[in-house]
């Protein structure tokens, strides 16, 4: 037992002194900071081999731990960071995101309109968008009888115990207002106070909430129903093509992801390579089926495979969903309170 | 009192296995074809193949090692002095009369750590470090995984000693050993049991540490726990279930190969 | 004289480490549960009792409760279950007291959250128990035993078991096993032998044991996500949600200091229910 402590230990620190002098120092690095799985290997090494740039790529697991660190470091370390709308918001508003050169994207043509000018950054001065969501249900019709057609059939007894749902509290609670007619950002706090009784009834229905692989629970038969992420919706509809897909009729909600260069970026440079090459169309269309997100590159979308394009490419009448927004610190708490109550609620 | 051997070695066996359930399944899932985890399709090798391909996994694994070697080193070099020194003057309440209420209250600081949700060590430590301007890292992650390793040691070593047999000590003082000569011959081998098992729990902690380590950590370094938790977090891929069987191996391996040179040791 | 210094000096270290990089962020933690939350994120430095009057709100006391069930539940079964296990490893033969350890500590090498992982396949619709549980009559398929409390319960014990084990086991393994031989001699039964010479002389071990899980339990905040199905709310899912989604942080420190301030009470009552002094430098 002892030597095989002495062993770890020293193999640890041999390794340690290795790579303390081995210093490699080719064209620079690109520091990458988003989610984990944003982008296939293919990709990355691609980029490396074309380029010589190193990529060190460090996660987050949510959009606010990103802007902690952000904060802390003032807007440095990190070259490219690719988060969530609401969030790209306050990160321009404390200025740590630096205005970008687009001209040094050769590839920045590509893009989707529709996807951009949004109200995080109107003038498109600091974000290229790289991809779009919109949470939809989808349920396994071999396990339930119920005709389900917009966010309001969750609510149908009959599916007791039987829904698995994300955890962000604000889709959560959004669509449980576009349920009663309301906006997803409203500030009204009698509105969200009802919204938040309302979300209490839903809770015997609730088979399990959770925010990653969703999907597997409705292809696991471990629940009927799912109110799913876009890139969950595509993993099980591409696992399971029996299942059924419901686009609510009381509306949708949107998200958009969209990377940015943080203010003290050691390295941007690599960030705009990184972003010229991801965009050319025909790795853009490997990122997406990657990714399984909406294609936010127009000329991708002609190099999505046939089976996929109708998950990845937004139909024409969708932009008109609702994006949340940031909202007042009241009305947030509450959200958080409605949420808390509701999680409590639920067992 | 034969039949109470059987019956207690059967009741360890069979929680034993019990540990061992969810341990076994993940290795068999690991040679699972499918991606979603969700049913068999099928025995492949793919993911393993898909995991020596990682770069990143490779890097991760050696950053962890680094972290959980050195934090441990620290925490045992001062939580093992720290015990000692508590022991002895636990030993002689009149002298240190006015240490006590001090080394109470420090006793408790150091097991905060371990006391209260990581999530909250994580964001205190975000918030401290950049105060005091300390470049996130190596070196925050070394600082913040010994703070909660120290206590591991620290508490064992000490269990240890409280309940060690003073005679044996004093008896060789007595005899003209000088206390260096104690310290070695008798109290370091008596508490050498307490010390590997609060290093090994502490190298187990810090090798597994997620929570504390995500918000300390900087660009450059992942460390191989917060690889796999925003892994699990984004699509549970068989590629981690491979990393486990692999790791797992490796931890045997090293086991055969440390009780070989032993017994060749003990043949010598 | 001579000798005081000697100690002062094994345990300074120690301290130093301790006063800088433990009771300075703590302090700090501390303010920051007094101030306001800042519009969209971090802490406005502006001197608050808000935070604790919102604790005091029937939902977030209700977290409290329920994560002190939890964490009580979870902590008698790893005693009974732990205890017999660590105690019976001790009375192992030095061959097997090595081999044992090992396998407790093997599982400790690969990841806990992969662990937990493994329950899943265990636990799920039409996962194993389920298909044994219906292939012995027992039930009709499919079960429902993910996403609830007793998978919840069941988690938590998995995860902290080793703890008790290694504890007990400690001081277990240093008890002088011929004094309840002599006990026995003078006519003690087995169980008065028990309860008179060997629950006393591995208490110090059985109590940190009962530290080492209980505390953590409060604050495992995955283990309620990945088997409760994130339906049961905890005081760590609390903390976490606030510091992370909800972005208020003077409140999750709020929350926290009042979670210190609790385990603390627990720490103390321990000590004075054990009697032992022993334990004052363990905790």
């Amino acid at each position: 037992m002892k030597k095989l402590l002495a062993l770890l230990l020293t193999g640890a620190l041999a390794v340690g002194s290795l790579t303390g002098c081995g210093g490699k120092e080719e064209k620079g690095e690109l520091n990458l900071f988003t989610w984990d799985g944003m982008f296939p290997q293919e990709i990355l090494d691609g980029f490396e081999e074309e380029t010589g740039y190193i990529i060190n790529y460090s996660n987050f697991d949510y959009d606010e731990t990103m802007l902690a660190k952000l904060e802390e470091t003032e807007g440095g370390e990190y070259d490219l960071v690719i988060a969530d709308d609401y969030i790209i918001e306050v990160v321009i508003a404390e200025g740590l995101a630096q205005k970008l050169d687009t001209s040094k994207i050769a590839t920045y043509d590509y893009l989707n309109p529709v996807f951009m000018s949004q109200f995080y950054d109107p003038a498109n001065e600091y974000t290229v968008p790289h991809g779009a969501g919109i949470p939809l249900i989808v349920y396994d019709p071999t396990l339930t009888d119920v005709e389900i057609t917009g966010y309001e059939s969750l609510w149908n007894p009959a599916l007791e115990d039987n829904i698995a749902i994300t955890a962000n509290y604000r889709v959560i609670n959004g669509i449980t207002l576009l349920t009663m007619g309301e906006s997803m950002n409203t500030e009204d706090l009698d509105k969200i106070a009802a919204a938040g009784e309302k979300l209490k009834e839903l809770a015997p229905n609730i088979r399990v909430i959770n925010d990653s692989n969703t999907q597997d629970f409705i292809l696991s038969g471990e629940a009927a129903v799912g109110f799913l992420y876009t890139s969950q919706v595509v993993a099980a509809l591409m696992t399971n093509p029996e299942l059924e897909l419901v686009v609510p009729k009381e509306g949708l909600g949107f998200g958009i992801m969209a990377s940015f260069i943080p203010s003290q970026a050691p390295n941007p440079d690599a960030a705009y390579a990184f972003l010229e090459y991801i965009n050319r169309p025909e790795n853009a269309a490997k990122c997406f089926e990657y990714l399984g997100y909406y294609c936010t590159n127009k000329a991708a979308e002609q190099y999505i495979s046939e089976d996929m394009k109708r998950l990845l490419v937004l139909p024409e009448d969708a932009a008109a969903g609702e994006i949340i927004q940031n909202i007042s610190v009241e009305a947030e708490d509450l959200h958080s309170k409605n949420w808390n109550e509701f999680m409590n609620a639920c067992d | 009192m034969k039949k109470k051997k059987t019956f207690s070695g059967i009741y360890v066996a069979v929680l034993t296995i019990i540990t061992y359930v969810p341990i076994i399944l993940t290795v068999i899932y690991s040679f699972n074809e499918s991606k979603s985890s969700v049913s068999w399709t099928g025995f492949s090798l793919k993911w393993y193949e898909e995991l020596f391909r990682d770069r990143e996994i490779k890097e991760a694994l050696i950053n962890s090692l680094i972290l959980a070697g050195s934090s441990c080193f620290l925490a045992v070099v001062l939580g093992t002095l720290g015990a000692l020194g508590i022991f002895k003057m636990l030993e002689k309440p009149e002298q240190y009369k006015a240490f006590a209420k001090i080394n109470n209250v420090m006793g408790y600081i150091s097991m905060l750590p371990i006391m209260i949700p990581e999530i909250i060590l994580g964001m205190v430590f975000l918030a401290v470090f950049s105060f005091m301007d300390l470049p996130f890292g190596m070196l925050t992650l070394i600082i913040a995984h010994t703070t909660f390793c120290i206590p591991y040691v620290f508490s064992m070593v000490k269990a240890r000693l409280v309940g060690m047999d003073k005679a044996l000590a004093e008896a060789a003082l007595d005899m003209g050993a000088t206390p260096f000569q104690v310290f070695w011959d008798i109290t370091l081998p008596l508490i050498m049991p307490a010390v590997l098992s609060g290093t090994m729990l502490a190298f187990a902690m810090s090798f597994d540490d997620v929570v504390i380590s995500i918000f300390v950590t900087g660009a450059k370094v992942n460390t191989l726990p917060v690889k796999i938790y925003t892994k699990l977090k984004t699509g549970v891929t068989p590629e981690i279930n491979a990393l486990a069987t692999m790791m797992l191996l490796v931890t045997l391996i090293l086991l055969m190969i440390s009780s070989i040179l032993s017994k060749k040791w003990k043949k010598k | 004289m001579k000798k005081t210094k000697g100690c002062i000096w094994l345990v300074m270290p120690m301290y130093i480490f301790t006063l800088i990089f433990v009771a300075f962020p703590f302090l700090y933690m501390f303010l920051l549960s007094f101030m306001s939350r800042a519009k969209v994120w971090g802490v406005d430095f502006t001197f608050t009792l808000a935070n604790y009057e919102k604790i005091l709100d029937p939902l977030y006391l209700g977290t409290f409760v329920d994560s002190f069930k939890l964490a009580f539940l979870s902590t008698g079964i790893i005693v009974l279950l732990g205890y017999p296990y660590g105690y019976f490893m001790a009375r192992m033969s030095e061959k097997w007291k090595k081999r044992m350890m090992l396998l407790i500590m093997i599982p400790f090498w690969t990841s806990a959250l992969i662990r937990l992982y493994g329950w899943i396949i265990v636990f799920r619709s039409n996962g194993i128990l389920d298909k044994v549980l219906t292939g012995i009559g027992l039930t009709d398929s499919p079960l429902k035993l993910l996403y609830t409390y007793p998978a919840v319960v069941v988690g938590m014990v998995y995860g902290l078991f080793p703890f008790m084990v290694l504890a007990v086991y400690s001081s277990a393994e240093k008890m002088d096993y011929r004094l309840v031989e002599a006990a026995r001699d003078l006519g003690a039964s087995s169980v008065k032998a028990f309860f008179t010479v060997t629950l006393r002389l591995t208490l110090p071990g059985l109590l940190s044991g009962v530290i080492l899980t209980f505390v953590p339990s409060m604050g495992l905040f995955f283990i309620a996500d990945i088997l409760g199905g994130n339906k049961i709310l905890l005081v760590g899912n609390v903390i976490q949600e606030q510091m992370t989604k909800g972005r208020n942080i003077p409140f999750a420190a709020a929350m926290s200091v009042i979670l210190m301030i609790l385990t603390s009470l627990m720490m103390a009552l321990y000590r004075r229910v054990s009697g032992t002094t022993e334990l004052e430098g363990i905790m």
